[in-house]
């Protein structure tokens, strides 16, 4: 009897940590035929992996399904991601599975990565070298099968956006021997063609189908193009090695064909905008002008000379005017005068007095004869009245007494 | 004027769209006389004029390129 005695649980346990502690055991791919399938309500997946030497008990849970894409079904070549680990309940080991990829596509996507970084390296990616795509491309070049959905729901887009840019098909084989040949062909010759811009693709499908565009020599094709490339290639979440290359990447032909034919309607409608812009600003131009013609117009018109020749000419009527107006009252008021003087010297006129009875007395040499005095008997006094002279001779002359000439000096006042 | 329509002839409908976005906003500035707007205006026509030349309104087939570069009907 041995020495030594363990109890299961001590054994499964001492064995289950030699298999924790194997680094290579723990991340392992293993390839074989799914047998003994059976999805768990629960939803993990129990299945045996077998090739012609055995099997290994398998187990995918729940919670990694995330690592399968497509249901599993008996009779699968597949190769499965996981750890190697022991199930102590029964004492037997399997394969906790993490990811489980179709077997094919493994190698596919092992070379996929590998070229993917060795481009990357090479700068074959990199935004600098992406060429522009051309807002408003003429002529289209199509590299895609001729028979496939891509051209149709190539030409169905351009046709509704805008039926006046010409698309020119090369008829590739996108799939099978000799398919990258052929797009790397269809790619140069379009080149030659002096397209505006490219859409290199095909439709859906599964890997392997797309595998033409993971070629290094499409990329390569693509990257040499001096004309920008479109690729749309499969779906949304299909990314090819092209698609990397590309100035492009569509996430299908029909976006493609979007981003490659402008919209006619759209850019009519921007060109009418233009247009109307254009008329509008130039009238508002015009106006703008017009109005300012015509305030100088105006300005210019009172500063005319003939304006300013009306305002002197007023002036001077108005000049004139006053002038006349003062000289008339001047003489109204000296024919007023004038009469008042005429009517002053008519009082003081002697022929007024002698009609009345006085008479003018002159003694010699013509001296008027005022006062007694001046006379004495003897002399000769010449007498005027009205129609004539008398000659006289004084014979007496009586002076008043100072009572008789104070009544006269009364009677005058 | 014949160098310039020359210079155009080369011009994309990019360029054309640009040019007109340009006279456009040239014209809304205030300090732009009439003699000028007037150019400008001429010249937005004309590139108006090119954009429609470019847009050639013929409505196309898809051609097919063969092997010998020669082009057909698809």
């Amino acid at each position: 009897m041995a020495k030594s005695i363990y109890t299961v649980k001590q054994v499964n346990a001492y064995i289950k940590n030699m298999f924790t502690q194997d680094y290579m055991l723990n991340r392992i791919y293993v390839k074989g035929e799914v047998s003994n399938l059976k999805y768990h309500t629960s939803g993990h997946i129990y299945f045996s992996l077998k090739d012609e030497s055995g099997t290994i008990a398998c187990v995918m849970f729940a919670g990694q399904r995330g690592g399968l894409s497509f249901r599993l079904s008996d009779g699968q070549q597949v190769v499965v991601l996981g750890g190697v680990n022991v199930y102590e309940r029964s004492g037997s080991y399997q394969l906790y599975a993490r990811e489980i990829r179709q077997d094919g596509d493994g190698a596919l996507y092992e070379r996929f990565q590998m070229l993917k970084k060795e481009l990357e390296e090479m700068g074959m990616f990199a935004p600098e070298y992406k060429k522009p795509i051309p807002a408003y491309a003429r002529r289209i070049g199509v590299v895609t099968a001729p028979n496939g959905a891509a051209v149709r729901d190539i030409m169905n887009i351009a046709a509704r956006r805008n039926p006046y840019v010409q698309l020119i098909l090369y008829p590739a084989q996108v799939q099978g021997e000799g398919a990258k040949e052929s797009i790397v062909r269809g790619i140069r010759m379009l080149e030659a063609a002096q397209v505006d811009v490219m859409i290199v693709g095909r439709g859906g499908g599964s890997i392997e189908d797309l595998w033409a565009f993971n070629e290094e020599e499409v990329a390569r094709a693509i990257f040499d193009c001096q004309i920008p490339i479109i690729s749309a290639v499969g779906h949304e979440t299909d990314t090819t090695i092209a698609d990397y290359a590309a100035d492009l990447r569509a996430p299908t032909p029909s976006a493609a064909a979007e981003l490659a034919v402008y919209d006619y309607r759209q850019t009519q409608m921007r060109m009418q905008e233009y247009g109307l812009s254009l008329n509008r600003l130039l009238s508002q131009k015009v106006a703008m002008n017009r109005l300012r013609l015509r305030d100088c117009q105006t300005r210019l018109k009172y500063l005319h000379p003939r304006y300013k020749l009306q305002v002197h000419r007023q002036r001077l009527d108005d000049l004139e005017d006053r002038l006349r107006k003062q000289m008339e009252r001047r003489l109204t008021d000296s024919r007023h005068r004038l009469a008042l003087c005429m009517r002053a010297m008519k009082g003081l006129s002697p022929i007024e007095k002698l009609n009345q009875g006085y008479s003018y007395v002159e003694g010699e040499k013509h001296k008027v004869i005022k006062r007694v005095g001046q006379v004495k008997t003897g002399d000769d006094l010449s007498v005027y009245v009205t129609d004539g002279v008398i000659h006289v001779n004084v014979k007496d002359s009586l002076g008043y007494s100072k009572g008789e000439l104070a009544q006269l000096h009364i009677l005058t006042e | 004027m014949p160098k310039k329509a020359e210079k155009q002839e080369g011009a994309s409908l990019e360029e054309l769209f640009v040019q007109l976005e340009e006279v456009i906003r040239k014209m809304e500035g205030e300090d732009v006389s009439l003699e000028d707007s007037f150019q400008l205006y001429h010249r937005g026509m004309d590139a108006l004029k090119q954009c429609s030349e470019r847009i050639d309104e013929v409505e196309k087939k898809m051609l097919i390129l063969d092997e010998e570069g020669g082009t057909h009907e698809f």
